[in-house]
Order: C-alpha cells, then sequence, then structure tokens
C-alpha cells in the first residue's frame, strides 16, 4: 500500500504545489519506484531522503518528464503533468545532479538560451544583474567547465528558477559542496521559500534535512516509509526496535534513517 | 528573486521563441568551433584539386562530376564526424537531459542542432563552387547555383541520416567517432567510383547507387540541369530512401542520455 501524506505544511489553508499519486517506474523488469504519493503544499520545502537506488531521483524524473511512469498521476499546481506536459514544465525548475550545460557557451550566453527557452526577455543588462545577485558578475563570460563546484551549482540554481517557477525540483543541490557554498545554497533555497516557492529535492544529508526542509519522507526500495516533519519523524521513530538498535544515545534523524532503511552498503 | 512572497506570473514560452533560443545558442557553438568547421571545408577543396590535376582524373567523370564528388565528400564530413560528434558529446555531458525538463519539445532540441549543420553544408558548398569557378573555371547558369543549393540539402538528409543513425545505436563518445570514421569508406569513398569504370562495371554500379554515389550522381544532375535524367531521378529517390531508412533507424533507437 502506498504512504500517503496527510501532515499539513507551513500554511493554515494550504493548496497544493505539486500532487503526485500512486506513481510506478520500472526499468525493465526492475520497479524504482513503487506507489509513491506525496503533496507538497505551496511555500513549503519537502525533502526526499533516501539510500543510492532507493527511488529518489527516479520519482524526480518522473515529475521533470524525463521518464514516462508505468502508472500513477502528478499534477503541478493545477496542470496535468501527464495530459499537458509543456505547461507542466513551464512551471518548474529544475536543477539535476549531474547537470552540464552547452560546453562551448559562456555562462551569461546559457542563462540567456535558458532564459529564451522559458519565454523569458532578458537583456544583456538584466543578465549581469542576475549572475551579479549570484555573485557570478566576474564570470559571465567564462565557460560552465571554468567554474569551481559551488559556482557551478549556483548557475544550476540561477537557471532552474529563472522564470520564477511556483514548483522547484532539486536533486542533490549540494552534493560535493564545501561548508560554506552549501550554506550560501541552503541560504538562497530559503530566500526561494520566503518568496513563496515550493521546493521538493533530495539530499542523503540529515543535516540538510534539518536545516531546510519543513517536512522530510524516507523512501526506500521505491517505497516511501514515512513522511513527517524532521522532529516529528524522530518522535514517531524513537522507539522502534530498528532505531534504537542503531542510536548512540539521543535518537536523531540519522539513525530513523539508518533504522528504517538498513545498515548495508547501497550501490 | 523577489524577496516578497507573490504568485508568479506563468508565460509559457511560444515555439518560434523556444526555436530562436535554440538556434541562436546552436549558432553560436557552431561559429565558435570555426577552426574546425574550416577543417572541414579542406578535405574537399583538396579533393577538388586533386581531381583536377591527377593524371586519371578524366576517367572519374566530367568536370560537374568532380565537383559534385568533392561536394559529397564535405557534405558527408560534416555530417558523419561533424554532427555525429557534436551529439555525442552533448549526450555524455547530460546536456540533452538538461533541455528536456525545459518546455521545449524535443523535436526542437534537434531540429536546431540539424538546421546549423544543413547550414553549415550551405556555406562550404558555396566555398567549393567558387573555389571550383575561380580555380577550375566551372561555372553554372543561377538556376544551377539554386538547384544545387537544394540538393544539397536533400543530400544533407542522406548523410546526417547516417549520423543520427550512428549516435542511435552507439552511446560512447569514442565508439562513435571511430564507428564514423569507419563508415566513410563504404558510404563515402565507395561513391568516388560511380561515374569510372576504372575497377570494372560491377563496382561501378555498386559504387553509383551507394549513399555516396547516389548523392554524387544527384548533385551533378542539380549542377547541369539540362542533363537531368531518369538516372538522376532514380539517384533522388535512392538518397530519400536512404535518408529515411537511416534517420528511422537513427530516431527509433536514439536515446537522450548515456546513462
Amino acid at each position: 500500500m502506498p504512504t500517503r501524506v496527510t501532515v499539513t505544511g507551513p500554511t493554515a489553508a494550504p493548496s497544493l504545489a505539486l500532487q503526485v499519486e500512486d506513481l510506478h517506474v520500472s526499468y525493465g523488469p526492475k520497479r524504482a519506484v513503487d506507489g509513491v504519493s506525496l503533496d507538497i503544499n505551496e511555500g513549503e520545502i519537502f525533502g526526499l531522503l533516501g539510500p543510492n537506488g532507493a527511488g529518489k531521483t527516479s520519482t524526480l524524473s518522473a515529475i521533470e518528464g524525463l521518464l514516462r511512469p508505468d502508472s500513477g498521476s502528478i499534477r503541478i499546481g493545477d496542470v496535468d503533468a501527464g495530459t499537458n506536459p509543456t505547461a507542466a514544465k513551464a512551471r518548474m525548475g529544475v536543477q539535476l545532479q549531474s547537470t552540464s550545460f552547452q560546453s562551448d557557451l559562456t555562462i551569461r550566453e546559457i542563462v540567456r538560451l535558458y532564459a529564451g527557452l522559458y519565454g523569458v526577455s532578458l537583456s544583456r543588462g538584466e543578465i549581469g544583474d542576475l549572475l551579479a545577485d549570484v555573485h557570478l558578475g566576474e564570470e559571465a563570460a567564462k565557460r560552465f567547465s571554468q567554474l569551481s563546484g559551488g559556482q557551478q551549482k549556483r548557475v544550476s540554481l540561477l537557471i532552474a528558477t529563472i522564470h520564477d517557477p511556483p514548483l522547484v525540483l532539486l536533486d542533490e543541490p549540494t552534493a560535493g559542496l564545501d561548508p560554506q557554498a552549501r550554506r550560501q545554497l541552503w541560504d538562497r533555497i530559503e530566500r526561494l521559500r520566503d518568496a513563496g516557492r515550493s521546493i521538493l529535492l533530495t539530499t542523503h544529508s540529515m543535516e540538510e534535512a534539518q536545516a531546510v526542509c519543513h517536512r522530510v519522507a524516507i523512501i526506500d526500495r521505491g517505497k516511501l516509509l514515512t513522511v513527517d516533519t524532521p522532529a516529528g519523524l524522530i518522535e514517531k521513530h524513537k522507539d522502534d526496535p530498528r532505531v534504537r538498535k542503531v542510536a548512540h544515545g539521543q535518537v536523531t534523524l540519522e539513525d530513523v534513517f539508518i533504522g528504517l532503511t538498513g545498515s548495508e552498503l547501497r550501490d | 528573486m523577489s524577496s516578497q512572497p507573490s504568485a508568479p506570473l506563468i508565460h509559457p514560452p511560444t515555439l518560434s521563441g523556444i526555436l530562436r533560443a535554440l538556434l541562436q545558442a546552436d549558432l553560436t557553438v557552431q561559429l565558435r568551433n570555426g577552426r574546425a568547421l574550416l577543417l572541414t571545408f579542406f578535405p574537399p577543396l583538396a579533393v577538388l584539386y586533386g581531381l583536377f590535376t591527377a593524371k586519371r582524373g578524366a576517367q572519374l567523370g566530367s568536370p560537374i562530376v568532380k565537383v559534385s564528388l568533392a561536394l559529397t565528400l564535405g557534405i558527408a564530413l560534416i555530417a558523419i564526424l561533424g554532427y555525429t560528434a557534436s551529439v555525442a558529446r552533448d549526450r555524455e555531458l547530460g546536456v540533452f537531459q538538461r533541455l528536456r525538463v525545459t518546455p521545449a519539445p524535443t523535436w526542437t532540441i534537434m531540429v536546431s542542432q540539424l538546421a546549423v549543420q544543413i547550414l553549415s553544408m550551405l556555406v562550404m558548398t558555396v566555398v567549393v563552387l567558387i573555389a571550383a569557378a575561380v580555380v577550375e573555371k566551372v561555372t553554372l547558369d543561377p538556376a544551377a547555383y539554386l538547384l544545387t543549393l537544394a540538393m544539397v540539402i536533400v543530400s544533407s538528409a542522406v548523410f546526417l541520416g547516417v549520423g543520427q543513425a550512428l549516435v542511435g545505436l552507439i552511446k560512447s563518445v569514442d565508439t562513435v567517432n571511430a564507428v564514423g570514421r569507419l563508415s566513410f569508406l563504404p558510404l563515402v569513398a565507395l561513391g568516388l567510383f560511380g561515374h569510372s569504370d576504372i575497377f570494372g562495371t560491377t563496382f561501378e554500379t555498386i559504387s553509383r547507387w551507394s549513399p555516396g554515389g547516389a548523392v554524387a550522381t544527384l548533385l551533378s544532375g542539380a549542377m547541369n540541369p539540362a542533363a537531368w535524367s531518369a538516372e538522376t531521378w532514380w539517384a533522388f529517390m535512392a538518397s530519400v530512401v536512404y535518408s529515411v531508412v537511416f534517420a528511422g533507424v537513427g530516431i527509433r533507437w536514439f536515446q537522450w542520455s548515456t546513462r
């Protein structure tokens, strides 16, 4: 049975930015996503936690339109992504896990390209202002491959939000970043939330989930195991024998994660 | 990014806006690779010179046939080496996946790439035709020039179809590049002897109806419309069939990601 998310988000009478119903995705005989259902409220940051191969990226890819699900429905606001994928894509911004852009274009040209693809017309000066806002004003004439990891993530996030979408999907946005760059990115994610955007992010970092997410879902083997606020998850599972077994003293979110998903290594 | 919560206004992008953005980006990439593009102009010019100066060059056909052979080589180079390398590299980098999460329909991504390649082929054609006129004194009627440019577009479909089939069937960048070079022999070099019985009539027939031979026949027919014959029509038909078959294979098995 799919896990149903019922916990309320941060607003009193929230409307849904994203609604996923009974999503199934397979790669040949392998079932990657097995009946996932989740709702994300407007202005909410929702974290999807899971070990490698748990189905996080497959879930995100189906929402982004990169994968055709076997069954299930996806609604972005009031748009059905299955029947109107173009309108759905126009309403979301995406940062892929391993993004690269055209290697022969400068950062300025990449921003202009993606703005054009979302129907946003930007002058050279406006592009410069946007890049300056993410501290990349000096890098406008560089190629993407010439930027540091943190700078690349900032470009990716800028492009994901270039059209001011109501929903932003971030696949492991801080993976591989140093603590300073990670904190900067968290600040930017929180600024998006403050501007009323909804965010679905995947992460391996319990610290990140606790720092920025209103609610967190733990996914493993394609199924949602549990969903709640970070504190709510700890409270809900602190007496679970699997969690107690791996806890060292006070139960943490990581203990809950390891307890529910197991200790064995994943590829 | 605004600092106050607000309902974002979504203006769906127009198809023309999407195509304009993609074409501008792809053209910029092509121009930035100007040196590589110039290098693809060199082989057809070298072949043109070689065919006109070789001792047995006359056996390969008329001056117009020699120009058509040089054009065939140039078109094939841009399509099989240039286009496939570009698509394989962008796919490996994840560029296509990034584009596919935007509202741009997937066909616009490919159409933009193909349009830029065809433009490169037309520029190469103009360069070769100017060289043929200036150096070898091969000049055409204005109508023949226009018909040649039109048939270059038809010919481009043959070799871009071959390129699409290569990147459809092969994922690895290195393997695509290696197989692309190897495929030159049956696809292009064989066609050089479609108007010569140096190796006998059977070989000539096989050569004439190979992809390179059909394209060379079509282009030489376009350069001399007065001599457009049933054989030229058959070459046209063969080119269309090759285009449909190769492009069909390439589209059927093409994957946007190597992962």
